[in-house]
């Protein structure tokens, strides 16, 4: 492995020579290091580092540091991470030497591992002394004591390497945005480096000899020889001071039980698709991780990775047909699995700053559902709900262990072309974890779980479907209406339970899937046919319809204002080779995902004083039902649920930590405006005198209030919800004013 | 000999002006510019820090060489028929599509020889044994994988002929070769007061250059086939001559996947690091594959760009006629054309006419996902008779007008066993090639005529799928193993079928009535001014005239209020075929005239569709 010679801060590199044993101590590292800028007294570094693993204190005043080793020194870790961020706290540390040690990892590794050899406590617990290696350091120790060995013969002094059971690591800050690997240049050679990729291949785990032990036939020493490159030639003539004396050219036998080994695996990392350029193709970059860091990855992983940036000289011949060229891998020192999920989303550089900026903006509900799939024309009240449904609310479960579903389902229906798909994955390009799919799933898999037979080892193993690959997400669901039989029963389940039972093989077992459904559904005919009832047209089982908290409907219809804005909209294209203007600017998909990550952390509850109201809406809703000869309609006891869960979800976005009236009275008008969507009908019955109804709506409150006022804004929701056909502009604040 | 050699050499600089012979020894000019630079900057500590990423001047000089000089003539044009003939370190020229992009490479860009400093940029093997250890500067350059643009037409290959190398070399033999070669070297040495032994590498072993060149170009396909470019398989990697081009100094983002570019720079080769090795010192490191060693340099040069352009269809015209695109000139070629086509579509005035407004498109924008200016056309009312006769037809003239071409067959069997999805094997760390990784501006013909009710395995639907897609979207997805990206394309799509292609939704339907069957055969005069037309037009700007959009839509509202059917995807079309004839006319608004002859065209194409 290309222990590369030390690189001094300034970029100057020395490039390898062919020769194929490196010496420990390179003659041209020191050069390079003479070639300096400026000489780093590398003695008071250690001392810094030294000082900085004995005094550092973690968040609760505890020797975090000291702490460490002494685990390793009970052999109960095997690795020292020293953190950027602790050393950016730390009092003693300036910035020059956070950037020395960022500029010059490699270095600052030895070093620190150096002050860890000095700072190593004694053991103060027993551990069974059963590992080789131990016998034979004692054994070492012993000789050393003898003075046996001359000193003077850097192959027979012991390297530290050998000695060390632990490995350093240096982590890099935090905080700091991980570079695509696009970003990643020469300058960055020898630098600790921040990446972010997909794991895309993984080398077996295979045994790096890190330093060669061998013993001379002769005069019986031993002999170390470190390996800092990727090959190296062993040695087969003593080196050792009594050989050469005697001219015995002492055969040496190389010592695999006592020489040191460390665990080593390559892994390729490919760009994630949101850092390509358009136009491009990605990137892919090496990584090799050693010691306790293999294993850690799988190819499909999206990881974040520090590292030191390095080259790789060819060697033999291929460095003579290569000529000027040089490799390029990550030695990795951490590894982060990337976070998926909305609970451990970490807010970036000023995304808290524009939350609160945002926050602060009275007018966030609707600016925010805006901003969702901003290219498709209108359905506000659509995006509204789809922007609830990102929210959600809060899990509950009782003390009884009965569990309450937070997640909201959605099911959008509507002709052909209304833009459902496009809504359905910009909702799934949004979340942080979605998973789009068709109800005509092409995998075996399927929308639940599957017990497949492995091909390979016969067994059978139990493959999850994408509502199970969904879970703590959103799962959109395409052609809903078109779903398999055995999905549809299945999804019964998935919706009010939340997870996915599976009887089958041997094999019985319950799989979480804690998933929104969106689904999107054609009506039966493929278009919706204005002649039969909505049950008619919705090919859908009621016992699932119910499950879902909104259903809407999209209808393509004839409307003069749609068709001339559709019309504008062509012309506008065509004519500017652009989309007219919005009238607003979007949020960016990665602030809404911020926003809508740190709602999620805010658990609002229901007060007492509103649960009378919500309890009076459904029952009127329940009453309202019961008068109607509508038959198509159902208020089930989960609408009240859903009332609570919107109204939530609607808290959540304030922030706030009760629900207020206002947000009880938004997901009642949603609920009405998603009825109306589905039951036009209803929409000609209702207001046969719209002035005498707003006065019987203004009357029926100030009495259930026993007050004489009724706000403006609170009459206008009150009737907006009651009186869709109504039209708005003749609700003056005058008319409202006299009763 | 050597005396006439610098005869001519000096004849060659007093014509060319500059100093070196940039197209026979260009790194000389490259070195003494280097030099120069640094000479400049000498009072610094380190002065080639300065040059990171940066062109010191000699791109400069090549630029103005080749562009400014007419320099550009004489620069060998780069092919599989004369990859053996032409010389390592001398100038090329290569056109070809950006098929992979392989990363960067890091080298060391430039090193310190005791008390110079000296480069290595625009090179693979530096000339000069560089002392260990030394300072030297780790630089990057990309690396591009690039091939013939797939479906290029033999025409275009006409357009820029190199001097005739064939010739040149037939000329001299193995000696005056391996002469000229030593010269090369001197100059080298000229420029550089202690041109050590270095170079000898490069000049020592002639006898195994020779061996190697003849091996070499027998494993090329022979140069007869290589105007018949259309009919060769560019999809199986490795099967067809290619191109490393390394690009120094350049903004990433400048360079795109299936960019169409001549790259005009240093050709390197040395026989001796050519040969193939065991790699038997990497067996612990597997994964550090070098992609470039899987494209050995005597199949695949190596190409260090001096100066690169992109290529429109423009610059594949023979000649370019000075002349401005009056719209009086466009409208005498657009009538001789269009009776052509009508001709060759056996009198089928309407075909002929949505036929031309097809060839015309192009993709003027994206917005979102609404595609603007494309027209896919589907002539329908074709069997497997009339596609013999019309589609052949048909075809060879596509051929003859277009840069980039091609005709699939799109039968069932084809459909479950071609590979339409450029792959990215993360083994081989390569983008493999599938047959729609296509350059802006290709053509497309299906012939949907072959299809027969089967069953299409999962492969089939796949590729259904993401015909439907480039189709539908102008888009193709490729695969990168753990997801997908969408590429942008700009295609020409066009389909015959004998119903309405459902597989291959296009946006224009038009059922194919011919009444006479006539061989018509199109002069060479004929199809180069078409060629022009087509070129000349598909490039004429836009402008947009408030007034009569409005007009139009209110047209749109009244006719959308009349049939409900009408939806933005035929509102769509009406204004791209509006805006396609304008354009055909030589026109660069729109004007009603032209609104309205589209509306006749899409009332005709009605009418005939009931």
């Amino acid at each position: 492995i290309p222990l590369f010679p030390p690189f001094p801060p300034n970029p100057l590199i020395s490039l390898p020579s062919l020769t194929r044993v490196f010496p420990p101590r390179p003659a041209a590292a020191a050069a390079a290091m003479a070639a300096g800028t400026k000489t780093v007294d590398y003695a008071a570094e250690r001392a810094l580092a030294k000082d900085f693993l004995t005094n550092f204190a973690g968040p609760h005043g505890e020797p975090k540091y000291q702490n460490i080793l002494q685990d390793i020194a009970n052999r109960k870790i095997r690795a020292a991470q020293i953190e950027l961020d602790d050393l950016f706290h730390y009092k003693d540390v300036d910035e020059e030497f956070l950037q020395r040690v960022t500029e010059n990892t490699k270095r600052y590794i030895g070093i620190f591992a150096e002050a860890v050899d000095e700072l190593m406590p004694e053991p103060t617990e027993a551990f069974a002394v059963d590992e080789d290696r131990d016998i034979l350091m004692t054994q070492r120790v012993d000789e050393g004591a003898d003075g046996g060995a001359d000193g003077t013969d850097p192959l027979q002094r012991m390297p530290p390497e050998i000695k060390r059971f632990f490995e350093v690591y240096i982590k890099a800050f935090s905080k700091v945005t991980p570079l695509t690997l696009r970003q990643v240049k020469a300058s960055h050679i020898g630098q600790l480096v921040k990446i972010s990729g997909i794991v895309t291949r993984c080398s077996d785990v295979k045994p790096l000899m890190q330093v060669a032990v061998y013993t001379c036939e002769e005069c019986g020493f031993e002999i170390y020889q470190e390996v800092t490159a990727r090959v190296f030639m062993p040695l087969f003539e003593c080196p050792s001071q009594r050989c050469k004396l005697n001219k015995a050219k002492g055969n040496l036998i190389l010592q695999l039980r006592a020489s040191k080994f460390l665990k080593f695996q390559e892994v390729k990392l490919q760009e994630l698709a949101e850092h390509v350029p358009k136009g491009h193709i990605p990137r892919s970059l090496t990584a090799h991780l050693r010691g306790e860091l293999t294993r850690k990855v799988a190819p499909g992983d999206v990881v974040e990775m520090s590292g030191v940036f390095l080259p790789m000289p060819y060697f033999g011949f291929r460095a003579m047909r290569a000529g000027l060229v040089a490799d390029t891998y990550l030695e990795a020192m951490s590894i982060t699995h990337f976070k998926k999920k909305y609970e451990e989303y970490e807010l970036k550089g000023d995304e808290q700053e524009q939350i609160d900026r945002l926050a602060e903006d009275g007018d966030i509900y609707s600016k925010l559902s805006k901003s969702l799939a901003p290219e498709i024309f209108g359905h506000e009240d659509v995006k509204k709900a789809l922007l609830l449904l990102l929210v959600g609310a809060p899990h509950r479960k009782l003390g009884d262990g009965m569990k309450i579903r937070g997640d909201l389902h959605i099911c959008l229906m509507g002709d052909p072309g209304v833009a459902k798909s496009q809504l359905l994955k910009h909702i799934i390009n949004v979340a942080p974890r979605g998973v789009y799919t068709t109800g005509r799933g092409s995998s075996g898999v399927g929308l639940t779980a599957a017990v497949q037979k492995d091909p390979v080892t016969n067994e059978f193993v139990l493959e999850g479907g994408a509502l199970v690959l969904a879970d703590m997400g959103i799962c959109a669901i395409d052609e809903f209406d078109k779903m398999e039989e055995s999905d549809r029963t299945a999804i019964h389940e998935v919706m009010e339970q939340q997870t996915v039972s599976i009887a089958k093989a041997g094999i019985t077992t319950s799989l979480n899937a804690r998933t929104a459904v969106l689904a999107a559904a054609n009506p039966a005919w493929g278009r919706y046919d204005m002649r039969r009832t909505p049950a008619e047209n919705i090919n859908l089982p009621p016992a699932l319809l119910s499950r879902f908290d909104l259903l809407w409907l999209i209808l393509d219809r004839a409307d003069m204002e749609n068709d001339l804005e559709m019309a504008r909209h062509v012309v506008h294209v065509h004519q500017n080779l652009e989309s007219p203007a919005l009238g607003f600017t979007a949020l960016e998909p990665s602030v809404l995902r911020a926003y809508i990550s740190a709602a999620r952390r805010v658990t609002p509850s229901v007060p007492r004083d509103l649960e009378e109201y919500i309890a009076t809406a459904y029952s009127s809703i329940r009453q309202e039902e019961a008068k109607s000869n509508a038959p198509h309609s159902y208020t089930t006891i989960r609408t009240l649920l859903s009332i609570v869960r919107i109204s939530i979800a609607l808290a959540r976005l304030r922030f706030s930590e009760t629900v207020a009236q206002s947000d009880v009275d938004e997901a009642l008008r949603l609920m009405q405006m998603s009825k109306y969507s589905l039951y036009s009908d209803d929409r000609q019955r209702s207001g046969l005198d719209a002035i005498s109804d707003i006065y019987s709506i203004l009357r029926d409150e100030a009495a259930r209030t026993s007050s004489m006022d009724v706000k403006y804004g609170h009459a206008l929701n009150l009737i907006s919800r009651k009186v869709q056909s109504l039209p708005t502009p003749t609700l003056t604040g005058t008319t409202i004013a006299g009763p | 000999r050597r005396e006439s050699e610098i005869h001519r050499r000096r004849k060659a600089e007093r014509m060319v002006g500059p100093q070196y012979d940039l197209v026979g020894n260009p790194l000389g000019a490259v070195r003494a510019t280097f030099e120069r630079a640094a000479a400049a900057e000498s009072g610094g500590r380190d002065p080639v820090a300065a040059f990171r990423s940066k062109d010191w001047g000699a791109s400069e000089v090549f630029r103005s060489f080749l562009f400014e000089q007419g320099g550009l003539d004489k620069v060998p044009l780069l092919d599989a028929s004369n990859l053996g003939l032409i010389k390592p370190n001398t100038l090329v020229r290569f056109r070809g599509m950006v098929q992979d992009m392989l990363g960067n490479e890091f080298y060391a860009g430039a090193f310190k020889d005791g008390s110079t400093w000296r480069t290595n940029k625009f090179t693979d093997f530096s000339p000069f044994a560089m002392p260990h250890p030394c300072d030297s500067h780790l630089w990057e350059r990309h690396l591009f994988h690039c091939v013939p643009v797939p479906g290029q037409n033999s025409w275009t290959l006409e357009s820029s002929p190199g001097p005739d190398l064939r010739q040149m070399a037939n000329c001299l033999t193995p000696e005056q070769r391996e002469k000229r070669k030593r010269d090369g070297d001197d100059d080298a040495m000229d420029v550089s007061e202690n041109g050590n032994g270095g170079s000898s590498s490069c000049s020592k072993k002639p006898k195994e250059d020779d061996v190697q060149i003849p091996s070499s170009s027998a494993e090329m396909p022979a140069s007869e086939n290589v105007p018949q470019m259309n009919g060769n398989d560019h999809h199986i990697p490795g099967s067809s001559f290619s191109c490393l081009v390394k690009i120094y100094d350049m903004p990433e983002s400048q360079v795109k996947l299936n960019d169409v570019a001549e790259f005009i720079g240093v050709y390197t080769f040395d026989p001796e690091l050519a040969a193939p090795n065991d790699n038997s010192d990497d067996i612990m490191f597997d994964l550090i594959e070098d992609v470039t060693a899987q494209l050995p340099p005597s199949k695949v040069p190596r190409l260090h760009c001096l100066v690169w352009r992109k290529l429109s269809s423009v610059d594949f015209l023979a000649k370019h006629p000075a002349v401005e695109p009056l719209p009086s000139l466009l409208k005498g070629i657009r009538q001789s054309l269009l009776s052509h086509l009508t001709l060759v579509l056996g009198k089928d005035d309407l075909a002929a006419n949505c036929l031309l407004l097809h060839l015309l498109s192009r993709l003027r924008t994206r917005v979102d996902v609404v595609t603007v200016g494309r027209l896919s056309l589907n002539f329908t009312g074709f069997n497997r008779e009339s596609v013999s006769i019309f589609g052949k037809q048909l075809n060879t003239l596509i051929q003859g007008l277009m840069p980039y071409s091609q005709a699939i067959p799109l039968s069932i069997e084809y459909l479950n066993t071609a590979t339409l999805q450029p792959r990215k094997d993360n083994k081989s760390g390569r983008l493999v090639t599938g047959v729609l990784q296509l350059p802006q501006g290709a053509h497309l013909t299906f012939d949907e005529t072959l299809l027969q009710s089967g069953s299409l395995a999962s492969k089939g639907v796949e590729n259904t799928v993401l015909l439907k897609n480039l189709m539908e979207s102008q888009m193709v997805e490729y695969d990168f193993e753990y997801y997908k990206l969408e590429m942008a394309t700009d295609v020409q799509l066009l389909t015959l079928s004998e119903g309405k292609s459902n597989i291959l939704p296009s946006d224009l339907v038009v059922p194919f009535r011919a009444s006479t069957v006539s061989a018509v055969n199109a002069t060479s005069e004929e199809l180069e001014s078409w060629r022009w037309y087509l070129a000349t037009v598909r490039s004429l700007p836009q402008s947009s005239e408030p007034e009569i959009y409005q007009t139009i839509q209110d047209e749109m509202v009244s006719a959308m209020r009349n049939d409900r059917s009408l939806g933005c995807t035929e509102l769509s079309r009406w204004l791209t075929m509006a805006q396609i004839t304008a354009s055909s006319f030589g026109e660069k608004s729109l004007s009603l005239e032209h609104w309205q002859m589209a509306k006749e065209l899409e009332r005709l194409r009605k009418e005939r569709m009931q």
